[in-house]
């Protein structure tokens, strides 16, 4: 009951596609695998395409003062030994843009085009950080740097605890 | 009715009452002028004369961001691109709005400070403005789609036919510098919105519109550069490679998608309230359309 006034109240207050101006039907093809939607500028058009997108976003609160729901807190991680981590998977989910997509930000080894906001993990290793340290960091950033802008992949939950202990098997392999 | 939806909301579940958990950027002083981004990013001497670019930063890949891309606005880039398309499209379409004078009408007697013209000149210079027959602050381009459908067209606000009319609207206002009064009044409210929004964490990601463009300007995602939020509102509706004409709404909605959060309908409350927020930042820079960007 809850959940279905609220995305009510989300379409209605914050105008998204889903729920203003346009009805559900018009809006939401019953095969289409997402509800997120996308604007297409068609050329020589009055009208605005409404397209899928890539990734269903609709659990997230939009830019929007009145959308009722709250991020979550930040929070401890619940770190157990051994890491028990595969390296080899670690730099895939560190290379997927829907994943980890850290490489937006840092530079990765074997990247030729990386980001410059956050540090360089080149030699991440040689910082002789524990398992339990980059586990927090990766899981919720906030708890040791308040002001970091990088998300807190674990409180989020974008990455699961075996994804943030591959990537984390990743790091400390970056000597 | 939205007041009455919020306070059906807040009777049905009266945990709603406690505020949402949401956290905020800590926030900068904003100054409601261009000139302001001298404290910001200290980029300001490289770009304040768009007639006086330095060619060889323009050229160098790692100084380019000093002149906030602006060497990709008339008259430092004269090539021509699908911009100048729109605009030729936009005068035809506006000429066919406006065959009985109703459409510009619309558009020019509901100005601030009840100044009536009866003259395109400059009219892009002061919008958003609030119009007393929509009763809210509004952009260009809601006010073009609200002008059109009064003259019985379909002109959605974000397609390409609206950009088209507000980038040839535009044009008459080239070289003019973009002028809102954001000291009072129902634009001093959506300033203080527009701000707060700005800084509001949210999505996927947890992050604010100031988490990249505060403090982090000139750095790269990838090949993607972070711009200064100064000087930013004056080259829209704009022509974008990739997306293709582009107004201001349609380019936040992209935003929001990137940070991972659904996209709000262009003319959305919240995205006026930025737009107000960016547009007086661009305070006293000069229009530049039809113009570029990567």
């Amino acid at each position: 009951m809850h959940t279905i006034w609220r995305v009510i109240l989300v379409a209605f207050l914050c105008g998204s596609p889903l729920g203003y101006g346009y009805t559900p039907g018009e809006m939401v093809d019953s095969k289409m695998p997402t509800k997120t939607l996308m604007p297409k500028v068609k050329v020589d058009s009055g009208r605005l395409e409404w397209v899928p997108y890539a990734m269903d976003l609709s659990p997230w609160p939009t830019l929007c003062e009145d959308d009722p729901r709250a991020m979550p807190r930040p929070q401890h991680a619940q770190y157990v030994a051994p890491l028990r981590g595969d390296a080899v998977r670690g730099r895939m989910i560190v290379m997927d843009t829907r994943r980890g997509n850290c490489v937006t930000c840092h530079e990765i080894p074997g990247e030729d085009w990386p980001g410059t906001f956050g540090r360089k993990l080149n030699h991440y290793k040689q910082l002789r950080m524990s398992d339990a340290d980059i586990y927090q960091q990766i899981y919720d950033v906030r708890i040791t740097a308040p002001r970091a802008v990088m998300p807190p992949f674990g409180a989020l939950g974008i990455l699961s605890d075996q994804d943030i202990r591959d990537v984390v098997a990743y790091l400390q392999s970056l000597e | 009715m939205r007041n009455l939806i919020v306070v059906l909301g807040l009777l049905l579940a009266p945990a709603w009452a406690d505020e949402p958990y949401k956290e905020y950027t800590p926030a900068e002083h904003f100054e409601p002028h261009v000139s302001g981004d001298s404290q910001l990013t200290g980029t300001y001497r490289y770009w304040k004369d768009p007639t006086k670019l330095d060619l060889r930063l323009a050229g160098h890949p790692d100084d380019s961001w000093k002149l906030n891309w602006k060497h990709l606005d008339y008259p430092f880039n004269k090539e021509m691109h699908a911009g100048h398309l729109a605009l030729d499209r936009g005068l035809v379409l506006f000429n066919k709005l406006n065959r009985a004078g109703t459409f510009k009408n619309c558009l020019v007697m509901y100005r601030l400070n009840g100044q009536y013209e009866t003259t395109l000149r400059g009219l892009r210079t002061h919008f958003p403005a609030y119009r007393t027959d929509l009763r809210r602050v509004a952009g260009l381009e809601e006010v073009i789609e609200h002008c059109a459908a009064l003259e019985s067209e379909t002109l959605q606000n974000g397609s390409y036919d609206n950009s088209a009319v507000s980038i040839y609207i535009a044009s008459q206002s080239l070289g003019m510098p973009i002028k809102i009064d954001v000291s009072s009044g129902p634009l001093r409210e959506a300033w203080k919105r527009g701000e707060r929004l700005f800084h509001q964490k949210v999505g996927r990601n947890n992050m604010s519109c100031a988490s990249c463009h505060v403090g982090r300007v000139g750095q790269s995602l990838r090949a993607t550069v972070v711009t200064s939020p100064y000087g930013d509102a004056a080259h829209y509706p704009v022509y974008r490679d990739r997306f293709g004409i582009t107004s201001l709404h349609i380019r936040f909605a992209q935003c929001s998608l990137d940070l991972g959060f659904n996209a709000l309908k262009p003319g959305s409350p919240a995205y006026t309230d930025v737009e107000v927020f960016l547009t007086a930042l661009t305070n006293g820079y000069p229009v530049s359309v039809p113009s570029e960007r990567p």
